[in-house]
């Protein structure tokens, strides 16, 4: 069984733990490395969670003129931990009149669908991913977005008009943003041919550059999106302390609410994470494969895990850099950006995508440009093919679709309270000089 | 009536490639990014509002108060002989528009070389730093430059009765508890 054997991941010295041989080596592939891949990334993934809070206090310190958190360790390096201890030693308050049932399954909702997340990321080469499933990219949207009924549930069992209010607002929104996200993706896919988080890295690998340069369009969807998606400014409207006290979460508090906000950063990390490896290549960068050569395996492996994280790295910060730079969206712009822009943008792109990609295969496949060959079961776009891809995404799909929206949103873009008001005005005192009766 | 103008009629070509660019945006997140760069490499100079930094950590640094700062008062000690420069002539307690100064004084005999003079001698001095707005009225109309109003700022104290300074405490200052972590 070349091909099984070919997948498998587990290091040697597992297997020798186990004292299988191979074929047969079911508890060293899907039992014990499983649980020790499992232990590990859930430990780095909860701590990079907690330390992701302290960087978003940080950074909005820095921005803000100010310090931040200091007195806890050296730069209040420890902060997490003081956080942690304290939101473990609260009350547990629930509300009198909550639904007590769903108020404590709702936080555990929201946490678990995001990291069940985790196990299919592609963290780096060979063994450092848990499970490569063939599917992975639908399971990451399907399980994600699971996130949503959490929100949901936590607002209505809170019985309290800003969780409820909260709720609604994040439901509608991301429901409207998790389309949008999907579609920003399959033009990706249809270079990638495949679903598997890690087959769509090793095509970026064959190709040889990154699908954020073929897929201009559609990464800067995935990442508005993605923001939209993980209910971060300015699409914070969910959570809009200014309007909502604390939106859906606002009768949480102490473990259970920091489980919501657990919940909340790690989606941030699996977006970046699923943006990383469609968009950015993952873990692959050039040179890996000679770092592999002459540097032995084991390096290669924590190189391309480094790679990785360095990569999310700077996608969290451009998120903590958005949320204290642009101020909230209006709730109808919010809706208009999802709705009017980003999803028939999303199917532009696809369309448009697959025209450059059909006319880029050779002739036999019924293309025009042969920009595209065969080679190893895969098609690879040549030298010329990927100038091809890159100049059609920048030059034509980008402006094309924004030409295109904005005819088509020309009416509706310049919505706006005061001339709607000002037209109202307008209208009423036209009305009473031709002495019609008006509405009081 | 005036007509209902939209912002689309108003707008210019160069203000539609500004907003198509979203160059408002893009201009916003670099002085941010400004903001946060200059933040890890400035030196920090806490309570300097030029510099990238403006957070002083209160009881680890001293903020700087201005130079005509009013603050805690203080009675002036005469440097040669450690004696009080106080005449305990009550011009400071006159001048005090809310009347939180007391001064206490007794008629004495006091030996000076050869004559023996019937002076007035302080005895006693309460402050009332509750009452006192600072006005530096008091420390004006002294002749002697005795009683001062220094740049000391820490007059929190845990009881009411704390508020009223005795002369020990006017002339020697208050221990404050000094946080050092
Ligand atoms: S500063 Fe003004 S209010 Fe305070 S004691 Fe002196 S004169 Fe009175
Ligand atoms: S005015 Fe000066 S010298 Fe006179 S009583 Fe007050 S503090 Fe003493």
């Amino acid at each position: 069984m070349p091909e099984i054997l070919a997948l498998l991941i587990a290091p040697d010295w597992v297997r020798s733990l186990t004292g299988e041989r191979p074929p047969n080596v079911f508890w060293a592939e899907y039992i014990v490395w499983p649980l020790i891949q499992i232990v590990i990334v859930l430990f780095v993934v909860l701590t990079v969670v907690a330390y992701l809070v302290y960087f978003e206090r940080k950074i909005s310190a820095f921005i803000q003129a100010r310090l931040g958190p200091m007195r806890v360790g050296p730069w209040g390096i420890l902060q997490p931990a003081a956080d942690g201890l304290k939101l473990l030693l609260k009350e547990d308050i629930i509300p009198i009149k909550a639904d007590k049932l769903v108020f404590s399954i709702a936080p555990i909702i929201s946490v678990v669908s995001t990291l069940v997340v985790l196990a299919v990321i592609p963290w780096g080469a060979a063994w450092a991913t848990i499970a490569n499933v063939n599917i992975g990219l639908l399971f990451v949207l399907a399980v994600s977005s699971v996130s949503v009924l959490g929100l949901v549930l936590a607002g209505w069992s809170s019985n309290s008009k800003y969780s409820l209010l909260g709720a609604l607002r994040s439901s509608a929104q991301m429901v409207s943003y998790e389309v949008g996200m999907g579609l920003s993706i399959i033009g990706a896919l249809i270079f990638a041919r495949t679903l598997s988080l890690s087959g769509i890295v090793e095509a970026q690998r064959a190709d040889g550059l990154p699908y954020f340069l073929f897929q201009p369009l559609g990464f800067l969807i995935y990442l508005i999106s993605a923001l939209g998606e993980t209910n971060r400014a300015p699409f914070d409207l969910p959570e809009a302390e200014s309007e909502l006290v604390a939106g859906y979460h606002t009768e949480y508090s102490g473990f259970r609410w920091a489980l919501f906000f657990m919940a909340e950063y790690t989606a941030m990390l699996v977006t970046s994470a699923v943006a990383v490896t469609v968009f950015l290549g993952g873990w692959y960068f050039p040179g890996l494969d000679w770092i592999k050569s002459n540097w032995g395996p084991n390096i290669y492996v924590l190189l391309s895990v480094a790679a990785f994280a360095g990569k999310i790295a700077v996608l969290i910060y451009a998120y903590m850099w958005f949320r204290w730079t642009w101020p909230r969206y209006r709730y109808d712009q919010l809706m208009e950006l999802g709705w009017k822009w980003l999803i028939p943008a999303g199917l532009a792109n696809v369309v448009l995508t697959g025209v450059w990609y059909v006319l880029a295969l050779p002739e036999a496949q019924g293309g025009v440009f042969g920009f595209v060959k065969q080679t190893a079961g895969r098609y690879v776009p040549t030298g010329y093919g990927k100038i091809y891809f890159i100049l059609t995404g920048f030059i034509i799909t980008i402006p094309l679709s924004w030409a295109l929206l904005a005819t088509i949103n020309r009416r509706s873009r310049d919505f706006n309270l005061h001339d709607q008001r000002q037209l109202q005005i307008k209208l009423r005192s036209e009305r009473i000089k031709r002495n019609e009766p008006v509405a009081e | 009536m005036a007509a209902v103008t939209t912002t689309g009629q108003k707008r210019s070509i160069g203000q539609i490639i500004k907003r198509l660019l979203l160059l408002d945006l893009i201009e916003g997140l670099f002085l941010t990014f400004k903001y946060n760069v200059r933040a890890l490499y400035e030196p920090r100079d806490g309570g300097n509002p030029n510099q990238a930094i403006y957070t002083e950590q209160y009881p680890l640094e001293r903020p700087r108060v201005s130079e005509r700062f009013r603050g805690a008062p203080r009675l002036n000690l005469d440097p040669e002989n450690g004696s009080t420069l106080c005449i305990a002539c009550d011009l400071c307690a006159l001048a005090c528009p809310v009347d939180c100064i007391e001064v206490g004084s007794i008629r004495r005999e006091v030996r000076d070389g050869e004559k023996v003079n019937k002076k007035k001698v302080l005895t006693t001095f309460i402050f009332d730093t509750s009452r006192c707005m600072f006005c530096n009225l008091c420390s004006e109309a002294c002749p002697t430059d005795c009683l001062e109003l220094t740049q000391s700022f820490e007059l929190a104290v845990y009881h009411r009765s704390g508020f009223r300074w005795d002369r020990e405490m006017l002339e020697k200052g208050i221990n404050y508890v000094r946080y050092t972590k």
